[in-house]
């Protein structure tokens, strides 16, 4: 167990210590969502009040720029046969997937933690007190998110259309998440109390685990050659 | 391969072309006596008039496309697991099939809701799910398109397959959560079916005729998918000895 786990920080610090050497996925997908953040800001009514879109603005914004990194993820791993040389490791592919993914959790964590305080900046858009609520919603959510999208960034990466493939296989699937996370946040940010999403949370964790176990196992299909 | 010879592929094609063409017969039967049970046997119903027998080809459509997905979903773990190519071969089939049906689904769908509803769409629970399995559908197919090795493409389709398995009950589960604004059952329920007993007579016939031309249709295009990896194969065969012989040697 402790070798596993091992294993999984092994494949999740060589990616991390790749990204922060590059920067390249942060700013990409930093960059991208303050650019949606402009562009919503240009395309609500003056009407609207922004607070009661929040949550769709900040999730939409999330999972662009989400599998604007996805895609890279694998793409970059594509490129010189890098994948090879990690496979070959005597490693379970379980515990590659999951390096993976917590590699690009970290990452989309940290574009977050941007996006949050620049939908605050831009749109007035508090925290409704509850920090600690969001922060378990948002990363409950993400966890979904990233277990699928790393599962079909590999798949991806592998075919002829690359990332452009992403989306259309990802969002279909992604449905459960968007539907408790997107109301979950959009509750807690018009500043009901945190008791109130507990049911979400919990729909949120059981969907999480579910993703993990599935992807973790399908993983040794996809990249087997 | 998963045959040994040409004799072995002549004679599998053989039955499968019985079996295929029995079935369409019986479907074919099937699809006549529902269609004149539609059109003529069951009373109109009272309240939502002459558009409810649309209901009769929306149900039976939607029963085959979900059962479609079944197979694809069985189908592919077993692929993944025993590499035959024959559950690849039924898994593509049932897939294209769960397309044409779930399409049949979403077209009569909002033909009756313009009437019934007043709008063509609405997000309701069974609306959305099934709008999804067309995606997830959808994607299936692309996926296979895109990879350039075959065996990648059924390996990529089937982790697909098995995936989409575990997340339509999840998505079933999360888009119930909103109120849903569907008609509820009025034939499967625990207490009895509500409906007359002519609505039922007519929906289990459609049921029944929509089940065999699923069928039917399946053994055919498992059929032509098996031609089309023989030709595949012999194609690649005939370039492989024309690159191995020196030039001048042509083999034709």
């Amino acid at each position: 167990m402790r070798d596993y786990l091992g294993h999984v920080w092994a494949v999740a610090a060589k990616d991390l210590a790749l990204e922060m050497r590059s920067r390249e996925r942060l700013v990409g997908m930093g960059t991208f969502a303050v650019l949606v953040a402009v562009v919503w800001s240009f395309s609500l009514d003056p009407a609207v009040r922004p607070r009661s879109v929040a949550g769709a603005m900040i999730w939409v914004t999330i999972f662009f720029a989400g599998m604007l990194g996805l895609g890279r993820s694998f793409a970059l791993e594509r490129e010189q046969e890098a994948l090879t040389g990690v496979l070959l490791a005597p490693v379970d592919r379980g515990a590659i997937f999951l390096g993976k993914f917590l590699a690009n959790l970290l990452i989309l964590l940290a574009v977050e933690a941007l996006i949050f305080p620049v939908y605050g900046l831009f749109f007035g858009i508090g925290l409704g007190g509850s920090l600690g609520g969001v922060a378990l919603v948002v990363g409950l959510a993400s966890v979904g998110f990233v277990a699928l999208g790393t599962l079909f960034g590999a798949v991806a990466a592998h075919t002829r259309l690359g990332e452009t493939l992403l989306p259309i296989l990802l969002l279909p699937l992604l449905i459960p998440v968007v539907i408790f996370g997107v109301s979950a946040t959009q509750r807690l940010l018009i500043g009901r109390p945190v008791a109130e999403v507990m049911g979400s949370v919990r729909m949120l964790a059981a969907f999480d685990l579910i993703y993990l176990f599935v992807c973790t196992l399908a993983f040794g299909s996809v990249v087997e050659e | 391969m998963w045959w040994k010879n040409e004799e072995d592929l002549v004679e599998s094609m053989t039955g499968t072309w019985r079996w295929a063409s029995g079935l369409a017969v019986l479907a074919g039967l099937g699809v006549l006596a529902a269609f004149w049970m539609i059109f003529f046997y069951v009373p109109t119903e009272a309240s939502m008039g002459v558009v409810q027998r649309i209901f009769y080809v929306h149900v039976p459509a939607a029963w085959v496309a979900f059962m479609a997905f079944g197979i694809v979903a069985l189908c592919s773990i077993g692929y993944l697991w025993l590499r035959d190519e024959r559950l690849d071969a039924i898994s593509v089939s049932a897939a294209e099939l769960g397309v044409v049906f779930t399409t049949i689904v979403l077209v009569t769908g909002p033909l009756w809701g313009k009437l019934a509803w007043g709008a063509w769409w609405v997000w309701e629970p069974r609306l959305t799910l099934t709008l999804l399995l067309w995606f997830i559908y959808i994607g299936y197919f692309v996926l296979r398109g895109a990879t350039d090795n075959p065996e990648r493409g059924k390996r990529f389709a089937a982790v697909l397959g098995v995936v989409g398995a575990v997340d339509i009950p999840l998505i079933h589960v999360s888009v119930n959560w909103f109120r849903s604004q569907h008609p509820q059952a009025v034939v499967l329920r625990p207490e009895g079916p509500t409906a007359g007993p002519e609505i039922v007579i007519t929906l289990l016939v459609s049921l029944l005729a929509f089940t065999l031309t699923f069928f039917a249709l399946l053994l055919l295009r498992y059929g032509l998918e098996k031609l089309r990896c023989n030709a595949e194969a012999l194609r690649f065969a005939a370039e492989s000895t024309r690159h191995a012989t020196p030039v001048g040697g042509g083999v034709g």
